[in-house]
């Protein structure tokens, strides 16, 4: 695997020989875009900071259902990250870097905290501290702006941009919010040899070998599937539990990448994939799903809050053959309204599983 | 700044939001969490506007050169009904509210969605004024019952019981067995109704009832008789059976009838269900569903074991149903116009009575359940002198029982019942020794192998929530055929709402009392109470027939909570 490669803080050692944006056209030239699934140009992001005490934080929230790859690399190749924090500071000219480490990972925290000890001489030469803050377990922390709020101690609510981080992020200053494996491959880039289409996915569901495989994006589907040696006829893929599903069957030969999955009504994300086999109810996984962003929903908006509470209430219905006609309807009717006028992208992203099992397995939803 | 507003170029200074530039050009946008003195939100999404193909709220989004607005879309039209929609179904309007114009405005009188708020309604209530800080409910809900819904919170003098994490009780795994409050010393946990206002709010309201000339019928379950007196200085264990009867009356009662009736209904129910059950060998062991506090902690602990429950309803629920049909037809009254009240040892009932699948006949079954604790106020507050009253008899035909009937309020009484009876039916022998003395007593899970004809029955008597939760996590209720289960120990004479205070001593006294009274009477077998056969000649069929299984059966579902 390229992301399990090391360093030994070489690619920092040749980055000090260089001008900070020097190593940000580097960054650039490389095509690197942001890991957690947002895919814009890490580069360009470096680039639009502005002026003045800034800070960097590495997004370790993953929490995305089905979603584990930041923990594969923070478990087997810690230090890569370590240096990739500590270049992306140095090219901003940043002495202050937090990681903000989902709660559910905090069997981790101790190692990294001894790690970023062992770094001290290299993090010395640029004056670099890092901290690491641990989250609480909200789902929402993993949006760049909750995260902010969370680490300013306040309740983690999402802050409409503009502003953007770029400019008025941490305590209003300018803040650059990268995720683990963007910040990862850093380090490799810097090194060279360095292919950006390998990427690396995680692949659950109903499989004998789930786990994290490092692909090249673009492969067909069933090739991606296959790897994880299904249990059974594949039904349905999900991308995490927000970029929605496409059924397995007459995508077999899709090639995976963000633009074909998005076009076919999913969102291929942080690569997630979580693998449904045929004897597999849509309905019921819509159901969990659902109560899954009921739990997560911080409340803030209407559409969000009340309306995948009645999602849920009328798949229970469906679930229970009680619902009528107009169910259904209303349903679809939510499902387009909740992600057309939710205040964030947590909100937005709520229903697309459910509008893509609605375009796809209608069937399944009997009244 | 140039922006274009329903397809005209108005001009906008820079900074200024969407609904400010829509509002100098007299186009109106409806709003709700926006005020103009606060800063904007966005959080109600009630002022969506529609900019180049996507919806946007109008008070916090600023406008940009060359915006396209559109406020008149029907898309913009739908959305901000939806939310509307959404916000307002546990609204009831009060016409001058600021949100009552909005939801008039766009056309909502009421919401499509039902109310989102399905609290239950608690039976019971917590007063820490009077709380001492005691630890006995903490210590019986966590150590005897093993629920763990009540715990110690704040520190020092700001020392307080709590539900763990301030939960709404919808979310609690708590049962209502009461038995906190059945030990409690300074009434601080307690049902709902048993304080003196509240008991005198009820008898005012049952005179306003008799006045309006409904006709109002009150059952007593088994185990009130056997501890009633206790709240006039009686000794534990005195049947108070006859002066219960007329002090009923004297409260006003139109009919007294007794649970007890009930009580052989169920078993002609059950017995039939278990031998059903024994022949085609699904769904053993059959496990009783007399007592809702195992009901609920059943439905929301342990939901498969569902399909194992009697589909029987309890015993009271069953005289309630059979009153507003085949008694209401009798005497020519609509069952809307005829209440039941059961008075009952227990809190659990009163959640019980308000579930909404227990109805007969589109009214409850039963209307209102009071404890022993608080019939024995309504008695005090109507100064009747409990102690001197003549004994009266029950009224007919809901007031005939026998002894199998009456041991249901015991542990164990149930099962024996049930035995009396199915060994009738499968060995079209009559029973000779009628008592079933391995299923007596306090001891936590007795089990018994009964000999039936040819066949071993394994029967088990589980008492106590604690018991339960042992019973069945250990798996040992795998080796049985039928099971009794009761979540207060001792069973109903030790229920949440017998008089205080209650100790094994006391259960053991009023037990005897139960006992007593089924060796007193003539007819001990459920089946063999007249009024049961003519029920059933006349009205229900035969045991589990379409009538029955209309009227006495019931259904059970998976309840979440936040803990179990």
């Amino acid at each position: 695997m390229q992301i399990l490669r090391k360093s030994n803080w070489e690619g920092f050692e040749k980055t000090r020989k260089m001008k900070r944006i020097e190593i940000i056209n580097v960054v650039k030239k490389s095509g690197l875009k942001g890991r957690s699934g947002s895919n814009f140009f890490t580069g360009l992001k470096w680039e639009l900071m502005g002026k003045g005490t800034r800070y960097l934080i590495c997004n370790a929230d993953e929490s995305e259902p089905g979603t584990f790859k930041d923990k594969f690399i923070m478990e087997n190749n810690p230090s890569l990250l370590i240096e990739g924090i500590a270049i992306a500071s140095y090219a901003m000219d940043i002495h202050s870097a937090i990681i903000y480490l989902r709660g559910e990972y905090f069997h981790l925290k101790p190692k990294l905290e001894k790690l970023i000890k062992q770094s001290e001489k290299h993090l010395k030469k640029i004056k670099l501290k890092i901290k690491i803050v641990l989250g609480a377990g909200s789902y929402l922390c993993g949006e760049e702006t909750a995260i902010l709020e969370s680490i300013e101690g306040n309740r983690p609510l999402v802050r409409k941009k503009p502003p953007y981080p770029s400019q008025s992020g941490l305590y209003g200053k300018p803040t650059c919010i990268n995720n683990v494996e963007t910040l990862a491959n850093i380090p490799l880039i810097i090194l060279g040899n360095w292919d950006n289409n390998l990427q690396l996915f995680s692949l659950s569901g109903d499989l004998n070998e789930p786990g994290i495989y490092e692909i090249e994006l673009g492969m067909p589907l069933k090739h991606i599937v296959s790897l994880g040696k299904p249990k059974n006829e594949p039904k349905a893929v999900y991308f995490g539990g927000s970029g929605g599903c496409i059924p397995y069957q007459k995508f077999k030969n899709l090639r995976v990448d963000n633009e074909l999955i998005s076009e076919k009504g999913g969102f291929l994300g942080a690569r997630g994939l979580i693998i449904v086999g045929e004897n597999r109810d849509i309905v019921d996984i819509s159901r969990t799903l659902s109560e899954f962003f009921v739990h997560e929903s911080c409340g803030y908006c209407t559409p969000c809050r009340e309306g995948n509470f009645r999602v849920v209430e009328l798949l229970e219905k469906i679930e229970n053959n009680k619902a009528k006609k107009d169910d259904v309807k209303l349903l679809e009717q939510l499902a387009y309204h909740i992600s057309d006028t939710s205040y964030c992208a947590l909100g937005v992203a709520s229903t697309t599983h459910l509008k893509c099992a609605l375009k796809y397995f209608k069937k399944e939803f009997k009244v | 700044m140039k922006i274009k507003l329903n397809g005209k170029w108005v001009l906008a200074e820079e900074g200024e939001t969407i609904l400010k530039v829509a509002e100098r050009n007299k186009i109106h946008i409806p709003t709700l969490c926006y005020h103009p003195d606060l800063k904007p939100q966005g959080r109600c999404r009630v002022c969506l506007v529609e900019v180049h193909g996507k919806l946007v709220t109008s008070c916090d989004t600023k406008i940009k050169d060359k915006m396209e607005i559109i406020t008149n879309t029907k898309r913009v039209a739908d959305a901000r009904k939806l939310n509307i929609e959404l916000l307002c179904s546990n609204y009831s309007g009060e016409k001058e509210l600021e949100f009552s114009v909005v939801a008039k405005e766009l056309g909502i009188k009421k919401s499509i969605f039902e109310k989102t708020i399905k609290e239950i309604k608690s039976p019971m209530e917590k007063d820490n004024m009077k709380c001492l800080l005691c630890g006995r409910c903490v210590q019986v809900c966590g150590v005897v019952q093993k629920i763990n819904n009540i715990e110690f919170a704040g520190r020092g003098v700001s020392s307080r019981i709590t539900i763990p994490y301030d939960l709404s009780v919808k979310d609690t795994p708590c049962t209502f067995c009461g038995q906190c409050a059945l030990y409690c010393p300074s009434n601080a946990i307690r049902e709902k109704a048993y304080n003196k206002k509240a008991v005198k709010t009820m008898m005012e309201e049952m005179d306003k009832l008799i006045n309006k000339k409904k006709f109002v019928i009150a059952q007593t379950a088994p185990a009130v008789r056997a501890s009633l007196g206790e709240m006039f200085g009686m000794k534990p264990g005195t049947l108070v059976t006859g002066k219960m009867v007329t002090a009923l009356r004297k409260i006003g009662f139109d009919k007294v009838f007794d649970t007890d009736f009930g009580a052989d209904l169920t078993i002609m129910e059950e017995a039939s269900e278990f031998i059903e059950r024994m022949k085609s060998k699904k769904n053993l062991p059959l496990i009783t569903s007399c007592c809702p506090a195992w009901i609920k902690f059943a439905e929301q602990t342990y939901p498969f074991l569902l399909k194992n429950i009697s589909s029987c309803k309890s015993p009271h629920q069953m005289v309630g149903a059979i009153a507003k049909t085949y008694y209401a037809q009798k005497i020519g009254v609509k069952p809307e116009d005829l209440m039941v009240v059961s008075i009952m040892p227990c809190i659990a009932k009163k959640f019980e009575a308000n579930r909404p699948e227990l109805k007969t006949a589109g009214c409850n079954d039963v209307d209102v359940v009071l404890t022993t604790r608080e019939i024995g106020r309504m008695i005090k507050t109507k100064n009747i002198n409990f102690t001197k009253l003549k004994d009266e008899e029950f009224d007919e035909p809901l007031g005939i029982s026998s002894g199998g009937g009456a041991i249901f309020g015991v542990t164990g009484g149930v099962m024996e019942a049930a035995l009396r009876v199915a060994y009738e039916i499968l060995t079209g022998k009559i029973l000779q020794k009628l008592d079933f003395i391995q299923v007596r007593g306090l001891e936590g899970i007795k089990e018994s192998d009964v000999k039936i004809g040819n066949q071993t029955i394994k029967v088990a008597v589980v008492h106590g929530l604690g018991n339960i939760r042992e019973f069945i996590e250990s798996g040992r209720w795998k080796n049985y055929h039928f099971i009794e289960m009761m979540a207060c120990p001792g069973g109903c004479i030790g229920g949440g709402g017998q008089p205080r205070p209650t100790t094994n001593e006391i259960r053991r006294k009023r037990m005897e009392a139960i006992y007593r009274q089924d060796k007193s009477m003539e007819l001990r077998m459920s089946n063999k109470n007249p009024a049961v056969q003519e029920l059933y000649s006349e009205f229900l069929g035969k045991p589990l027939g379409k009538m029955s299984k209309k009227l006495l059966h019931t259904k059970y579902k998976k309840r979440k909570v936040k803990f179990t």
